[in-house]
């Protein structure tokens, strides 16, 4: 049990500041918000830049393959188990740091304008900042139970986020639907846990992975240990079978889809495995697993994606397909691989979101496809950055998702053909859908009335200023990782290496794959995405079909447009009897037997009160008399010491 | 002792200004007295010493609790000054303030006795003086009976502890606590019946000073008769000085014969316990609730008593400042919507969370620290004494405790219930500057000790 002292370093001050300035902006907010009215926006965004500016101090100031823990305080003692309350600052945080702090200011700024009618505008960035200062907590913890903290944290937001306009009760279904889900994931994470405090008496990271390296690979703890941590991951990142609570997430205000559905939070589950690499590496049956269902994931929810008519529905089943990707990367060890698909998917899917929200707001809020159409010659900034967001998730060099996405198809090629032809399958079917949604809503002319054509305008700068920025994001950001066969340094695997150094030597990687395989399977890729683009050409602009009504459809894609019925399925399977149950122990159990109980008790309790409040009649000489009588009693049996009754209510030894 | 001295000479300075018409400048000058008096007090720590042929003693024990009794009287005096508005009132001020003085000497030197005599002339000057002071709303019948009730049971209890001193001295032939105490110790196998019957004649009428049951009859008459300030005072000072006085009673002479008074403590503890908690729950008079409540927390009190062998002086030194902060807010709130509504009954307090919100948030915490619920002092008090009496082995009486305890929680919600979900009445309340800065002191002296309770806890 090592007890860290504090200590002092350049880095100590803008690492507790990178959490402190969110909170404080939510305090400021959250105590004075009604009062400082817009400038509560303003507020946050501040703090959120100082914060991103104190990572980027980070970012430049940390040693090459270094690691600095920062401890605030000795959290906790119980027993033998010793709990600190410390940041870990390394490649990985970092990386994670600047993406949310980064891409939460731009989101932030964004809100400013989107919301900016809206009543709950100070209560919006109240939240908002809570959910950064969670999400940064998570991020940086150097030990499982902080990260179970911001996790905890992170959740409540979105519930509250999800839900924040609570009169409609729609969306409040969505938000605890979110909520019950995430639990059953947190779930594992704390069986996780206890686990780990049981082998090992410790949650800190480093210590934990010592203790999985003495117990060897595919030990049965770890396999457990790291299944009941993946439980967790997969309610937060929405995988197979919990996925379904994010879809309905989108209930909330757009820019909560950007920052915590697709940009940051949902990618914690992917953060989790990775920060736990040296656990994973240990335990190969729990990364099949991770492998099949991420793979599963990622063709299951694009399969959906394909006939959804929502334009942030088909946003969320995407980042469902994206994450799925990203797990299996994680499940063929390439953690690297996963972590850089994290990094690129928050820029453009972030990118998406805000684009579709720009979109709703020039449309006074329709977010039906079928309602939208040539909005391109309206609202042309939004159009061409939605346009780069689509190019760069479709996978179309050279944009950033081409490179994350090649990398993880590369491995998969290596690792399991099977897995490599379903991932290339769900990629192609993610180029079709997206531009399907892009043509759908910005080509062709327009379908929604005229009312709504006539209010058709383009977001103000505070808006489409962080769509430009982070469009040149999108482009750009997939040059910190490229193929071996554009260059010899993968400036972001060498950055994070010493993360994953030691998972490395326990699973040993494959050889290097020769040129010309490597230029064949890019080439298949682009060539599927460009074969999918244009059938979706085709398709919407060509033949300019609109997707029929929902009454219309029939066999398959009606059943593909119901989401396949899980909701359904989830409803009659647990749903309905959990509520049959509980109803069964609210008639019998509560009213019958406890209530009954508890009246009696009250009753009897406030009966007696009565009862003794008789003996205050007011009378002096009674009150003589009785303490009187009261002092003989006691004197008598003091004295005489004969109620051995009395034994039993003092066993003083 | 100077503590002593001086509080007497601000007594006869009450009587002095009467005399030179210096009735507006009294009562700051009593505060400002007070205040200098309180820090002279701390002077005292770790000082022990012996005045008066071994009459008083100081030790940390008595600073502490002394510096208790002088913060609560200065409470109080900040409190009186827009309480006695009437001017019949303001005719007696000067009396009022003076017997108030006494009764705080009263107190001083129930804390430092190391003489049986000195013990029972403390106990008399505190209770002569709330004698007076209960009956001091001359033209109220109820001020009047509260007073008459007091002073004819009291001094029935005087008797006994007289009879009890006499007996005790019979036999040991000495007035001094420690001259007992080496006696016990000498004869702690077989000591005389007479000795006993004594010393049980002293913890009767000890129990009849803090409220306990059977002896408690008086107490809710007489709490709700009293002028809401003097019920005040009565259930903080007073409660908290019997308690002190008993504590170092027992502790000094009767410690090693405790075994002899065990079922008399235990039952009687109980008995506080369980009488003061469910009779409090069909109150609707919020001074009688409070006087019930009093009575309970008496039974906590006595909880530390029973426990004493392990030390548990600290333990009751925290319980008394957090009982004493929370009552004092729970009264100067109370007090100010008395004089609104013009009623003491619960329903008084209807809706007052919609009209004056902050008012009715401080006596929520004020009823919730009282309850023992943290963050508040309340709370720890009750938590620290439940563990010393846990851990000097009794179990069952901190069950009971425990038991009575939560009953009580629902008479101090009734009283939250009543302020947030019923609809309003039409009075205006608003506690005047003094009373709001009470309130605000108490309520932070309340939160502080519940966040930081080690302060205290191995305080003495």
């Amino acid at each position: 049990m090592t007890e860290t002292v504090i200590q002092t370093s350049n880095l100590f001050m803008p690492t507790i500041l990178i959490p402190l300035l969110p909170l404080l902006g939510f305090i400021i907010n959250g105590l004075f918000g009604k009062k400082l009215g817009h400038a509560s926006g303003w507020i946050a965004t501040t703090m959120l830049l100082a914060s991103f500016a104190c990572s980027l101090f980070l970012f430049f100031n940390l040693p090459a393959g270094g690691s600095e823990t920062v401890v605030l305080s000795n959290w906790f003692y119980f027993k033998d188990i010793f709990i600190p309350f410390a940041f870990l600052i390394d490649p990985l945080t970092i990386t994670m740091l600047l993406v949310v702090t980064g891409i939460g200011s731009l989101i932030h700024l964004y809100s400013i304008g989107y919301m900016h009618d809206d009543e709950g505008f100070s209560r919006f960035f109240t939240y908002l900042n809570l959910f950064v200062f969670f999400m940064l907590i998570l991020v940086m913890g150097n030990n499982y139970l902080m990260m179970f903290i911001g996790w905890e944290g992170v959740g409540l937001c979105s519930y509250l986020l999800i839900g924040f306009w609570f009169k409609n009760q729609a969306y409040n279904d969505a938000a605890k639907k979110a909520f019950i889900m995430n639990r059953i994931g947190d779930l594992g994470f704390l069986v996780g846990m206890f686990m780990m405090l049981f082998h090992f008496k410790t949650l800190n990271y480093d210590q934990v992975a010592i203790g999985a390296l003495n117990l060897g690979i595919g030990n049965i703890t770890i396999v457990g240990i790291t299944l009941a941590l993946f439980i967790g991951a997969m309610g937060k990142s929405a995988q197979l079978p919990l996925y379904t609570w994010l879809p309905d997430a989108m209930a909330g205000p757009t820019p909560v889809s950007a920052l915590i559905h697709a940009a940051t939070m949902v990618t914690a589950g992917i953060y989790m495995i990775a920060r736990s690499n040296i656990l994973y590496s240990l335990a190969p049956h729990t990364l099949d697993v991770i492998l099949i269902v991420g793979t599963a994931t990622s063709i299951f929810a694009a399969i959906i994606g394909l006939l959804q008519n929502d334009i942030k529905k088909v946003l969320a089943y995407s980042t469902v397909s994206q994450l799925g990707l990203m797990f299996a990367a994680l499940g063929m060890g390439a953690f690297e691989s996963g972590m850089f698909h994290v990094v690129t998917h928050a820029f453009f899917k972030a990118l998406l979101f805000l684009g579709a929200g720009s979109v709703i707001h020039a449309l006074s809020g329709e977010q039906d496809m079928r309602r939208m159409g040539g909005l391109g010659k309206y609202i042309k900034i939004t159009f061409a950055t939605f346009l780069i967001g689509t190019v760069a998730i479709s996978g179309i060099p050279p944009f950033a998702g081409f490179f994350s996405k090649d990398e993880i198809l590369a491995t998969a090629f290596e690792h399991n053909k099977i897995i490599w032809g379903l991932l290339s399958f769900s990629s192609m079917l993610t180029a079709f859908y997206m531009f399907r949604l892009l043509y759908l809503t910005f080509s062709t002319s327009f379908r929604g009335t005229d009312e709504v054509k006539h209010h058709i305008h383009e977001s103000p700068i505070v808006m489409t200023l962080p769509l430009m920025i982070l469009a040149v994001c999108s482009i750009v950001v997939g040059f910190i990782g490229l193929p071996p066969v554009l260059s010899h340094t993968h400036s972001f695997k060498t950055y994070l290496s010493s993360v994953f150094a030691q998972s490395k030597t326990i699973m040993p990687a494959g050889h290097e794959m020769s040129h010309s395989m490597e230029w064949i399977l890019i080439g298949t890729a682009v060539g599927l995405a460009l074969v999918s683009i244009a059938f979706a050409y085709n398709k919407y602009v060509m033949q300019k079909q609109t997707p029929v009504e929902d009454e219309q459809l029939s066999g398959l894609s009606k059943v593909v447009a119901n989401k396949f019925y899980i909701d359904e399925i989830y409803n009659a399977v647990f749903v309905k009897p959990v509520m049959l149950l509980s109803d069964l122990f609210l008639v019998i159990i509560d009213k019958l037997i406890i209530d009954l109980l508890v009246h009696a008790v009250a009753f009897i309790t406030s009966q007696v009160g009565r009862l003794l409040r008789l003996f205050q009649s007011g009378h002096v000489g009674f009150y003589m008399f009785a303490m009187v009588i009261g002092m003989i009693v006691l004197l008598v049996a003091q004295v005489f010491d004969v109620l051995g009754f009395f034994e039993s209510l003092y066993t003083h030894k | 002792m100077n503590t002593l001295i001086y509080t007497a000479c601000l007594g006869l300075f009450g009587l002095l200004a009467e005399i030179f018409n210096l009735r507006k400048y009294l009562i700051p000058i009593l505060v400002l007295g007070l205040a200098v008096i309180f820090s002279l007090n701390l002077q005292t720590w770790n000082n022990p010493q012996t005045h008066f042929n071994g009459m008083l003693s100081d030790s940390n024990f008595s600073t502490a609790f002394s510096g208790l009794a002088l913060f609560i009287m200065l409470i109080i005096l900040i409190l009186s000054g827009d309480f006695y508005t009437s001017t019949d009132d303001e005719k007696h001020i000067s009396d009022y303030m003076a017997i108030l003085m006494f009764t705080l000497c009263g107190a001083l030197m129930m804390f430092s006795f190391s003489n049986m005599a000195m013990l029972f002339l403390g106990i008399e000057t505190l209770s002569i003086s709330l004698y007076v002071m209960a009956g001091s709303r001359r033209f109220e019948v109820k001020s009047n009976e509260a007073g008459f009730k007091y002073f004819l049971m009291g001094s029935f209890a005087s008797a006994f502890l007289l009879f009890g001193i006499a007996l005790v001295f019979g036999v040991t032939g000495t007035f001094s606590i420690d001259g007992i105490g080496n006696y016990m110790r000498m004869h702690a196998d077989k000591l005389d019946p007479l000795f006993i019957v004594g010393m049980l004649l002293m913890i009767f009428a000890m129990l009849f000073k803090v409220s306990a049951a059977p002896f408690h009859f008086w107490a809710p008459d007489v709490y709700e008769g009293a002028p809401s300030l003097i019920t005040a005072l009565m259930s903080t000072l007073v409660k908290i000085a019997a308690f002190a006085a008993f504590y170092r009673l027992l502790s000094t002479c009767f410690v090693f014969a405790l075994g002899k008074a065990e079922i008399v403590l235990t039952v009687s503890c109980a008995a506080t316990l369980l009488v003061g908690n469910l009779v409090a729950l069909v109150q609707d008079n919020f001074k009688r609730l409070l006087a019930y409540s009093g009575i309970s927390h008496a039974g906590y009190m006595l909880l530390a008593i029973i426990s004493l062998q392990g030390r548990t002086d600290s333990a009751l030194f925290l319980y008394s400042v957090g009982y004493a902060v929370a009552s004092l807010a729970a009264f100067a709130i109370a007090i100010t919507v008395f004089k609104a509504t013009g009623t003491e009954s619960i329903s008084g307090f209807n809706g007052l969370a919609k009209k004056n919100p902050l008012l009715a948030a401080s006596l929520t915490m004020a009823m919730l620290s009282l309850a023992g619920i943290p963050p508040f002092a309340g709370f720890f008090g009750k938590y620290f004494i439940f563990s010393e009496a846990f851990r000097n082995g009794w179990q069952n009486m901190v069950f009971v405790a425990i038991i009575s305890s939560i009953i009580g929680v629902f008479y101090y919600m009734k009283v939250i219930v009543a302020m947030y979900s019923k609809p309003a009445n039409e009075f205006e309340i608003k506690p005047t500057f003094a009373y709001q800065m009470v309130i605000a002191v108490c309520l932070i002296i309340s939160i502080v000790l519940g966040l930081y309770p080690g302060v205290f806890t191995k305080l003495l």
